[in-house]
């Protein structure tokens, strides 16, 4: 298809700003009168708290207001299971608990303020991992509710797994564990609140979810006794996002409380420290998988048992669940499929979304457990995967209906470009090579009841257009690839077009930044809105050129005939006409997408998304068998992304997926011991650097998805999601090793090659 | 005890009251309003603080503020030509693709523009020593590198 | 951050000086470390007296000992000629420390005077029996590394003290060195375990056919290459960082290796020698037994790099 451009590199339209310093993100935000607002922290992972004196802080010149939890309305709870109030009383469940809060006339007033605060504790004994939590000697969390098991209902039940575990020829049984890591944004956290005289709400805020964040707010209003106000959350440049923004956190209803009480703006920003152990991680897990094939190799089975420690409280990280059941039901062909997974309290940290939601930490175990199964067959993994690859038209045991799909496509390509067959089992006890697939949500997500998006679109009197979304760019290139449906829709360039998204009092509504769905539905909201939009210009330009409607085409802002191309008229001036006289009319046009997908039934079954990207890595890996240290050689990530919109940006989008992905597998772990961080800096918990690269070869796979905005399906998360299966089933064909733990340090390499060459 | 500095920033002599225990980021963006250079750590771990002096990359939020006295300093701010053309680094990280969220970008074009004063002509292994010290969690990297090397070869 | 007066002295004595006369003093040179320690509350100087403008400390020079002052910076070191040809080791450390901003202000002097147990500078400057002169109220004095050394953090000298320079002697024929970090990423990392040997040898066969490929990368071969040469150890030095509180030299395994020809076995033995000469602890940053691991597989690897630079030095 010939595109003008769709398809093109284009930069992002925001680079200008970002390149030049003149870009602001939160912290650079400043409003007269603004005041400095921080949080004091418990000291302690589980304790009750006696008393709060905060009558030092309240003293010291340049505090306004100090708050604690009898600020906030009894009961007053934040997060989907309501169990997270926003100040702390009777008892601390974790060192990120929040206690107190100040604001000030300066930042280092208000340390200074929390500095003074003053809170006896009686400490308690604290678990720290969800098996020691759910025995009847444990202490309890949350007393009110009696348990430390989270009443959540996480089962899929596909099929009859008993019996087709009795019929396979081969079954393989593991355990893997993956850790927390945290997405290490390059800005921290942070917002400002104020009220006006009639006291509507503005957020300036970092949220993913403006819409969504909108009435999470308004609901604090009404419990704060402030009825039928407005709430507007205005985005400021976003600097990092990966999922860490998908939910709202205490600190940002403090701001919003301080904010009512001083009657002024309050900043909160998070120092790194406290970006670190006071954000939500990507939720760790513990997985029992097992899987089983018939002597052809097709898979019979997947069965899967997972745990996770969900900390103290709750946030997404306790619905990954929900998305882990994708790859687990529908990755490969695999007919009976049976799923359950716990969610345990303990003193820890708790999770929330990161790149992939679950996705990678359940694609680590099945990738990983399919090598294994592999073996046990005596089937070349590339042959395995090739056998039971899912297709285009299938619908999955999960009740997925598989539109486009590419994935044979990318376990060939991978294949290939690391010469599979040449290097597989010929590395000589230090080199191998591995592979992994990957299944994501590529058309959307109905995770809410609506997964819509909307779009309303103005044309102005000089051909430009402003296109108003409810989609947010955190980064990822929203506002570039908008421009670029819209201006291929209309006929315009994409520097004539405008994209708004970050203010919620202009811009309609979205779910959110999540699963992937910006460039599916915004995109196609905006498509759509432009093709409305286009029928009016059409009508407007068929008077003008006194032509039919279908004779009519645009290019780079100029409307021509057809048959006739010397009858022609910018658009600029056709506008003009139509607007600039009695009677005139004005152009604008909107649009609501909510993608043809389903919500999950009470069995989780149904088409969740309106299509699905799929992809596949291959690593080739040298290991120092003397220091365990893995160097990667060769780097293959092959997706089916249903058309390139913006290669430039669809490339960034996989390599910042890929170093993150190798990171995970490799080098990021949080180190938590008694319920206290012990790394939470960048010196220690180790993000990679630009030493630390390696050559990444992309493969673009493109599918043509009808649904999809000019064929276009997700790509912001599946860049991460099968790299650390690949690495580990690398490191198995060199040294014959299966580190089934993340991350896979040197230690444990080194460690398990000792025990092989001499076991006990 | 409030002192007075002296120094060029940006091309420019100016002359300010500071605290001594200020840091340069500190002076640069909470007194001077330059808020271009970011802090993304404040313990030197990250680069995001990456400023000019007297021709080297130092990290600004470590840098005592009463070190830069009769010092050059170039910020963020300060590489575009004075009609607002953009230098040739900047361009690069626009149109390789180089911006992501965007805030370790000016940073990393200070640890590059650094290089590039030095050295014309850096090799890959240069150019990795040079922004070793900037972390970036969105790109990879890689189409960093290419940005680089699109500007020296403009530039050269 | 807590507030503190900044001083710049131009000399010694106006250092002195004024450390004697402010409260609650500090000396500060790049300042990579000691801002850090006031933002992070470890420390609260209410005077910090920079010792980064006078000029004698900021001087490399060659003459019958290799000087290198105190405040000369990370880069500074790793644009000398002489110290990457002849002084390896303590270019290799340079080189890996922190990133190009931390290295373009930080100084050799206060990554020794930190003393960490993993300071970057300490093992080679230990493997060239670097002597540490200090300047005090007293006059001059001057103190060999080894002793230098005390603790995690502490060294020996009292608080108004100043580290001038370091010394390092220059080197027979023949004599080659190397540091190897041992790190979880390739760039902005602590050493999880640090090796540096300094070697000088005589050659005892065949020394026109003396030519060992540096990029061999089969350690196997390197030894077997070595070992048709005769090659007999007249001082070795192996210094190990991170396995003990202070920064330390495997004084038995360089007794054992002195004099000895260097082969496969030998180099096999000093380097368990050595490992069992280091005792490492379980922290966050690594676990002991691997430490120790890494101590016998770095050692050899630097053995091998220190004579092949010692042979190329000659060429």
């Amino acid at each position: 298809m010939n595109f003008n451009v769709v398809g093109q590199k284009i930069p992002k339209k925001d680079a200008p700003l970002k390149v030049t310093g003149q870009a602001i993100y939160i912290d650079d935000v400043e409003l007269p009168g603004m005041l400095y607002g921080k949080i004091l922290f418990s000291k302690y992972p589980h304790a009750r708290i006696l008393n709060i004196d905060t009558s030092k802080a309240e003293k010291l010149f340049g505090v306004k207001a100090v708050l604690t939890a009898k600020d906030f309305p009894p009961n007053f709870r934040i997060g989907f299971m309501k169990d997270n109030p926003p100040l702390k009383s009777g008892k601390v469940l974790s060192t990120r608990d929040e206690i107190a809060a100040v604001c000030a006339i300066s930042p280092e007033i208000a340390e200074e303020a929390i500095n003074l605060i003053e809170v006896e504790y009686e400490v308690l004994p604290g678990v720290f991992d969800p098996i020691t939590a759910m025995r009847e000697d444990s202490p309890i969390l949350h007393e009110e509710i009696g348990s430390n098991v989270l009443k959540l209902p996480w089962k899929l039940t596909c099929g009859d797994v008993e019996k087709a575990k009795k019929e396979s020829a081969y079954v393989v049984e593991d355990t893997f564990t993956t850790q927390w890591v945290t997405h290490c944004c390059m800005a921290t956290s942070g917002c400002v609140a104020y009220f006006d005289v009639n006291n509507n709400l503005t957020m300036y805020s970092n949220t993913q979810i403006p819409s969504l964040a909108q009435n999470d707010f308004l609901e604090a209003l009404q419990a704060f006794g402030l009825k039928n106000k407005r709430v507007r959350i205005i985005q400021v440049t976003i600097g990092g996002g990966f999922g860490s923004k998908l939910d709202t956190y205490p600190y940002e209803y403090i701001a919003i409380l301080l904010a009512l009480k001083t009657r002024r703006p309050v900043k909160i920003v998070f120092s790194r420290d406290e970006e670190f152990f006071a954000t939500s991680p990507r939720q760790c897990t513990i997985t029992k998988i097992s899987q089983g094939c018939d002597k052809e190799g097709r898979l019979t089975f997947r069965e899967v048992e997972m745990m996770l420690d969900n900390g103290a409280y709750t946030s997404w990280g306790a619905t990954t669940p929900s998305v882990m059941m994708m790859p687990i039901s529908s990755l490969y062909k695999v007919p009976n499929v049976k799923y359950t997974a716990k969610c345990v309290y303990t003193n820890n940290t708790y999770c929330q979304a990161m790149r992939g939601y679950g996705n990678p930490q359940a694609t680590f175990a099945i990738e990983s457990s399919l090598d294994h199964l592999a073996e046990e067959s005596g089937i070349d993994p590339y042959d395995l995967r090739m056998i039971n690859a899912n297709e285009p038209g299938e619908i999955t045991p999960q009740g997925f209906k598989v539109t486009t799909c590419g994935l044979k496509e990318c376990i060939e390509e991978v294949a290939k470009r690391l010469n599979w067959k040449e290097k597989r089992g010929k590395g000589q006890g230090k080199r191998g090579v591995g592979m992994a697939s990957l299944i994501h949500v590529g058309g959307g997500a109905r995770v809410y009841k609506s997964d819509g998006c909307g779009t309303i679109i103005k044309m102005d009197d000089f051909g430009k257009v402003d296109v108003f979304t409810g989609a947010s760019d955190i980064g990822q290139g929203a506002d570039t690839v908008i421009a670029q449906i819209v201006a291929e829709e209309i006929g315009i360039t994409v520097e004539d077009v405008n994209v708004i998204h970050n203010d919620t009092d202009v811009c309609p509504w979205d779910v959110g930044v999540h699963a992937s769905r910006t460039t599916f539905v915004a995109g196609n909201s905006a498509l759509y809105a432009a093709r409305k939009m286009k029928a009016k210009l059409l009508e407007i330009i068929s008077k003008v050129l006194e032509v039919p409607e279908d004779d009519i085409v645009i290019k780079n802002g100029v409307a021509y005939s057809k048959s006739n191309p010397e009858k022609s008229v910018p658009l600029a001036r056709a506008i003009r006409r139509a607007h600039f006289t009695r009677g005139g009319c004005m152009l604008m046009a909107e649009h609501f997408y909510d993608p043809n997908n389903e919500n999950l039934d009470k069995e989780f079954k149904g088409n969740l998304s309106a299509a699905y990207a799929y992809g596949t890595h291959g690593v080739e890996v040298e290991v120092d068998t003397e220091t365990g240290k893995v160097k990667i050689l060769k780097y293959v990530a092959a997706h089916d992304v249903g058309r390139a919109i913006n290669p430039l940006l669809l490339e960034g989008q996989i390599y910042g997926g890929v170093l993150q992905g190798i990171g995970y597998a490799l080098s990021e772990r949080m180190i938590y011991e008694g319920g206290y961080l012990k790394n939470g800096n960048f010196l220690d918990y180790k993000i990679l650097t630009v030493r630390d690269v390696v050559p990444v070869e992309t493969v673009i796979v493109e599918t043509d998805e009808k649904e999809g905005p000019f064929g276009a399906k997700g790509i912001g998360e599946p860049g991460l999601v099968p790299t650390a299966p690949a690495i580990a089933n690398a490191i198995y064909d060199a040294i014959g090793v299966r580190i089934k733990d993340l991350p896979i340090t040197p230690e444990k390499i080194l460690r398990a090659l000792k025990e092989k060459s001499s076991p006990k | 005890m409030k002192k007075i500095l002296r120094f060029n920033l940006n091309g420019e002599e100016i002359e300010v009251e500071v605290e001594p225990h200020w840091t340069l980021l500190y002076l640069l963006r909470e007194v001077l309003k330059l808020k271009g250079t970011k802090e993304g750590c404040g313990y030197g771990e990250c680069g995001a603080c990456t400023v000019v002096i007297d021709g080297k990359a130092v990290n600004s939020c470590l840098y005592p503020v009463m070190e830069v006295q009769g010092k050059k300093v170039i910020t963020i701010e300060g590489i575009s030509k004075p009609d607002g053309d953009l230098h040739p680094l900047q361009r690069a990280f626009i149109e390789e693709g180089a911006v992501q969220c965007g805030f370790c970008t000016p940073g990393m074009i200070m640890s590059a523009y650094a290089l590039l004063e030095e050295k014309k002509d850096p090799d890959l292994e240069d150019i990795k020593e040079a922004i070793e010290g900037n972390l970036c969690r969105c790109t990879g990297y890689i189409k960093i590198i290419d940005a680089i090397n699109v500007a020296k070869r403009r530039m050269g | 951050m807590k507030a503190f007066e900044y001083h710049i002295p131009k000399s010694l004595d106006e250092a002195l000086t004024l450390f004697k006369s402010l409260k609650n003093p500090m000396y500060v040179a790049g300042g990579t470390d000691v801002i850090v320690n006031i933002k992070r509350k470890k420390i609260s100087p209410e005077n910090l007296i920079s010792l980064r403008n006078i000029e004698p400390l900021k001087v490399i020079e060659k003459g019958d000992v290799l000087r290198i002052g105190s405040c000369v910076t990370h880069e500074d070191i790793l644009r000398n000629r002489e110290i990457e040809r002849y002084y390896s080791a303590l270019y290799d450390a340079t080189s890996k420390i922190g990133s190009k901003q931390i290295r373009n202000v930080a100084t050799i002097g206060g990554n020794i005077c930190n003393a960490a147990p993993s300071a970057d500078t300490a093992c080679p400057l230990l493997v060239f029996d670097a002597i540490v002169r200090i300047y005090g109220e007293s006059g001059e004095r001057s103190v060999p590394l080894d002793d230098f050394f005390v603790g995690p953090g502490l060294v020996s000298k009292k608080e108004n003290e100043i580290v001038t320079c370091f010394e390092l002697p220059i080197f027979s024929p023949y004599t080659g060195s190397a540091y190897i970090k041992h790190s979880r990423r390739e760039a902005m990392d602590l050493a999880m375990v640090g090796v540096a040997t300094r070697l000088t040898f005589s050659v005892g066969k065949d020394l026109e056919n003396l030519k060992i490929e540096l990029r061999e990368r089969d350690l196997g071969k390197l030894e077997e290459e070595i070992s048709l040469h005769d090659l007999e150890i007249r001082e070795v030095r192996i210094a190990m960082g991170v396995v003990a509180p202070r920064p330390k030299r495997a004084k038995e395994a360089e007794a054992y290796l002195t004099g000895k020809v260097l082969n496969r076995e030998t180099i096999r033995r000093a380097t368990e020698i050595a490992m069992d000469e280091a005792h490492p602890r379980d922290t966050i940053r690594g676990e002991a037994w691997y430490r120790k691991e890494m101590v016998r597989v770095l050692t050899r690897r630097a053995i091998l790099l220190s004579v092949i630079r010692g042979i190329e030095s000659q060429s």
